[in-house]
């Protein structure tokens, strides 16, 4: 029988089993396997904490995640600056669409690694060119996702304003835009996701400091627990992103929250 | 038409809206073919017709979501537009807005016509006492039930003290229990606020309960069929003999199957 704190505690006991449990897979792999090939936990682990009080390459790797931050939320801002409202206005209005929409069919199936090189030309292999490439991953999803909301907003719900008098304004800014709110939400995640793994990328190629730089940097000092901090490293921070925006979705969008 | 039974219905009354040779066609397909009726000022008008005959078509004529190949309708003797006139709908399909609460779902078209923001209270908490929705105000619709919600649609449009409330079969999805309760509701709405109420439907027995006047629409291409006047007591009875004939008498006058 399960009560009900039993029940609101099987999500998180059911979490930290499937954690555990993919731990203990690890661990019982790594005992079969070249450590070089597959470092166990136990290793992973004491070269994260080595990691903390030793500098790579001159900083702390709570710095180095700091500059990886830096340069998605940088270029994330930038995106939702200028993505969102370019989205929204392809969607609301036919001109902006015929207008914009060719351009971005063109563009939009470059992956934004394809960037890496002109970014590099154009901007230098410094701050630049990375934050360029997550801006370009970002952008892109920011306005696929906020133009497809408009597009499918109920005409229903424009209908109701209209027919109490509303200006396009208000119908625009009273119903089309918190109608797509959930899709604009759903962008906001995904194009902070893609900022991420875009950062990743662009510090392969030739950065001093970043998550990607460890990585680099462990596989030139042929540390293999080393890339594997950094992966994790990917993993967490990618994750606690994308919790803090569904926290934030759930705070703004109240009526989407599920109710048992 | 039975002219000889409207004018006695017509005498005291102000003309609302007038329309006059409405003609709607999509494309080739004739829907509304030279309509001319008018609805009076204060009245609850009921219009029947055969699925597909022109009658949400002829709604959205009157509120200019779409453009109306022919004809005019005039309200109060100016041309028809939300804009003008305090024109409320229901529409088919229940509209209440997801994203507000029930109380500020009721503030929407206060909100959109810019009222001021104590007078926006003032008729906000009298709805939500009309409609019995008090209890209900921080819900969402989605927590609500089918009927509760198009009763939240019914109070953000008589929110508005409309000149003029369209709705278009706005019980059609609701189980018979519960369209008897909205009716009645409306039917005490209407009384206390004195609304000119066109109200659409298929439903022969509705519109004998509801109406003052029914309209009977033809199968398209549509023109007015039929004028019946409903004078019955009210609350009317189903198995009143009188409101047996009449259902009969409509019912034998549309024949549209
Ligand atoms: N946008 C449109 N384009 C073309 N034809 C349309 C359009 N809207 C409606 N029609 C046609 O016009 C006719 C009348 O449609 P309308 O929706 O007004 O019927 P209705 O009387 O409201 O029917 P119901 O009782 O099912 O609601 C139908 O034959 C329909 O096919
Ligand atoms: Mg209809």
């Amino acid at each position: 029988m399960i009560g009900r704190l039993g029940k609101r505690l099987m999500p998180a006991a059911l979490t930290t089993g499937s954690l555990l449990a993919f731990v203990a897979f690890w661990q019982v792999v790594s005992l079969y396997t070249n450590p070089d090939f597959l470092p166990s936990p136990g290793r992973v682990w004491d070269e994260a904490v080595r990691l903390f009080h030793t500098p790579v390459g001159g900083k702390d790797i709570l710095a180095h995640v700091g500059f990886s931050l830096r340069r998605v939320l940088t270029a994330y801002l930038w995106a939702t600056v200028l993505g969102l409202p370019l989205g929204l206005c392809m969607g609301w209005n036919r001109t902006c669409e015929k207008i914009v929409s060719p351009i971005f069919e063109l563009l939009r199936p470059i992956p934004p690694i394809a960037w890496i090189p002109i970014a590099i030309l154009w901007l230098g292999v410094a701050e630049g060119s990375k934050v360029f490439i997550c801006f370009v991953g970002s952008f892109v999803i920011l306005v696929l996702n906020s133009y497809t909301g408009m597009r499918y907003v109920d005409p229903l719900l424009i209908d109701a304003a209209r027919s109490f008098g509303a200006s396009r304004r208000q119908q625009f800014f009273n119903v089309a835009v918190p109608a797509c709110l959930p899709s604009i939400f759903a962008g906001l995640q995904n194009a902070l996701s893609m900022a991420w793994m875009c950062v990743l990328a662009a510090e392969l190629v030739g950065a001093r400091e970043g998550v990607g730089f460890i990585i680099i940097q462990g596989m030139d000092l042929n540390r293999p627990p080393m890339i594997l901090v950094g992966m994790i490293l990917i993993g967490i921070v990618g994750s606690l992103l994308a919790a803090s925006l569904r926290w934030a979705e759930r705070a703004l969008c109240p009526w989407r929250r599920e109710l048992v | 038409m039975e002219t000889a039974a409207t004018y006695p219905y017509a005498a005291n009354r102000k003309t609302k809206v007038q329309v006059e040779n409405l003609t709607k066609c999509y494309g080739d397909l004739l829907v509304l073919d030279k309509i001319n009726f008018e609805i009076y000022q204060g009245e609850l008008l009921c219009i029947v017709g055969p699925t597909g005959c022109g009658k949400t078509t002829f709604l959205n004529c009157l509120s200019q979501f779409i453009p109306m190949t022919e004809g005019s309708i005039l309200v109060d003797g100016v041309p028809a537009s939300p804009e003008i006139h305090n024109i409320a709908f229901v529409f088919q399909e229940v509209s209440a807005i997801p994203w507000l609460t029930v109380e500020d779902n009721i503030r929407f078209g206060l909100r959109i016509k810019r009222l001021p923001e104590a007078e926006i209270e003032l008729r906000t908490e009298r709805m939500l006492d009309l409609v019995g929705l008090r209890k209900y105000r921080t819900y969402y619709p989605q927590q609500l039930s089918a009927s509760m919600e198009q009763r939240v649609v019914i109070a953000r449009n008589f929110a508005i003290n409309p000149d003029l409330l369209l709705m278009d079969e706005p019980y059609g999805q609701l189980d018979v229990k519960l369209r008897y309760y909205l009716e009645d509701e409306l039917i005490r709405i209407w009384k206390e606020l004195g609304s000119t109420v066109a109200f659409i439907t298929h439903n022969i027995e509705e519109a004998i309960y509801l109406a003052e006047r029914i309209l009977i629409l033809s199968p398209k291409p549509s023109t007015i069929k039929e004028e019946v006047i409903v004078d019955l007591p009210r609350p009317r009875q189903y198995d009143d003999p009188e409101f047996v004939r009449l259902r009969e008498y409509v019912t034998e006058r549309i024949k549209w199957w």
